[in-house]
C-alpha cells in the first residue's frame, strides 16, 4: 500500500526494509564524502582497523542514520523528515549484514505528523543503533 | 586521584554559548555519494537534475563533526565517544551555497550505569546560510566515561 496522506498510516505499522549495502567500498565511499577519508583504515580496511583496536572496519554511524531516512523515503515517497535522532550504541562492522526496524508509534491525523521508532540490528538481533524519527505527511 | 565532576558548575558555565562558527560548502558530488551509500532513491537527494536536489539528514550531521568542546571546557579524563547525533531541517540545504555552521554545547547531564557514571554532552550547531535564514539543526552526543576516584 502506498503511503500517501497520514490518513493511509496506522499506529505500530511496520516499515518494510531493504537490506543495505555495509560493503567496505560503500563504506569508504560514505566516510571519504563526509569529511573521514582519513580514518587510517576505520571505515574501508579490516587489518587496519583491527591495529587501531576496532573489531574490524565500520560503518559510520551516521551512514546508519543514512539507512534509517531511506527506509522512510521508500515507505511513502511523500514524507518529510523533520527530525532524525540516533543513538550510537555499538560499533555496525562493515561487510557485515544489519538489519532495519521500523515502528509507527504515534499519529496526529491534524498536523500529519507522525513518530517513528527504529533500529539497526546485526546478525546476533543486537542493537547496535537505535534512535527516533518526527516525520510529516500531508493531510489531505 | 581525579576530583568528581560538577554537572551543574558545568552546566552554568557553558551551556547556550557560542563557541566555533564555521563557513562549509556542500558538493554535489559529496550529496549524491552520500545519498548512493545510503541506498537513496529518492530523487530530491539522488538526482542532481532534480528542482528540490538537496542535502539528505545524514550530510548534515556531518557537519557537526568537527571541534565538539569549547577550548576552555574541563579535560575529564576519559576519551569523548560519539554517542549519537541528530538533524532537525528547516529548510532544504541546497549544494554550492554558503553554509555559516554556530555551535554551542546545548546539554550536559550524566548516567549511571552498572560501570561508573558517564558524562553526556551534547552539542549543538545551528546552520544557516548567508541571509541568516536557519536551516537544520544538527545535535552531536558525547559520551565520557568518569574515572573512577580511588
Amino acid at each position: 500500500m502506498s503511503i500517501n496522506t497520514v490518513h493511509d498510516v496506522e499506529f505500530g505499522t511496520e516499515l518494510p526494509a531493504f537490506s543495505p549495502d555495509t560493503s567496505l567500498a560503500r563504506t569508504a565511499e560514505f566516510a571519504q564524502a563526509v569529511g573521514w577519508g582519513n580514518g587510517r583504515g576505520r571505515f574501508d580496511n579490516h587489518e587496519a582497523a583491527k591495529k587501531q583496536g576496532l573489531p574490524g572496519a565500520l560503518v559510520p554511524g551516521i551512514m546508519g542514520m543514512g539507512f534509517l531516512t531511506t527506509t522512510i523515503h521508500q515507505w511513502s515517497a511523500v514524507a518529510q523528515i523533520e527530525q532524525i535522532d540516533t543513538v550510537f550504541r555499538a560499533p555496525m562492522l562493515a561487510d557485515a549484514p544489519l538489519t532495519i526496524g521500523a515502528v509507527v508509534t504515534d499519529i496526529d491525523e491534524e498536523t500529519g505528523l507522525i513518530e517513528l521508532d527504529m533500529t539497526l540490528k546485526n546478525d546476533l538481533d543486537e542493537t547496535r543503533v537505535f534512535g527516533t524519527a518526527r516525520v510529516r505527511l500531508p493531510t489531505e | 586521584m581525579s576530583a568528581v565532576i560538577d554537572i551543574e558548575e558545568l552546566r552554568s558555565q557553558f551551556l547556550d554559548q557560542e563557541f566555533d562558527s564555521q563557513e562549509f560548502v556542500l558538493k554535489t558530488e559529496n550529496i549524491l555519494t552520500v545519498a548512493r551509500a545510503s541506498g537513496e532513491t529518492r530523487a530530491e537527494f539522488s538526482d542532481e537534475s532534480h528542482p528540490d536536489f538537496q542535502a539528505p539528514p545524514a550530510l548534515l550531521c556531518s557537519l557537526a563533526s568537527g571541534r565538539h568542546l569549547p577550548i576552555d571546557f574541563p579535560a575529564m579524563g576519559g576519551i569523548p565517544m560519539d554517542g549519537g547525533k541528530a538533524v532537525t531541517r528547516h529548510a532544504p540545504v541546497r549544494p554550492n551555497q554558503t553554509l555559516i555552521g554556530k555551535t554551542h554545547l546545548h546539554d550536559i547531564y550524566d548516567k549511571k550505569g552498572r560501570s561508573g557514571r558517564m558524562i553526556l554532552i551534547v552539542a549543538r550547531m545551528e546552520v544557516y546560510d548567508t541571509d541568516d535564514n536557519h536551516l537544520a539543526t544538527a545535535d552531536s552526543r558525547m559520551v565520557i566515561r568518569e574515572k573512577p576516584t580511588s
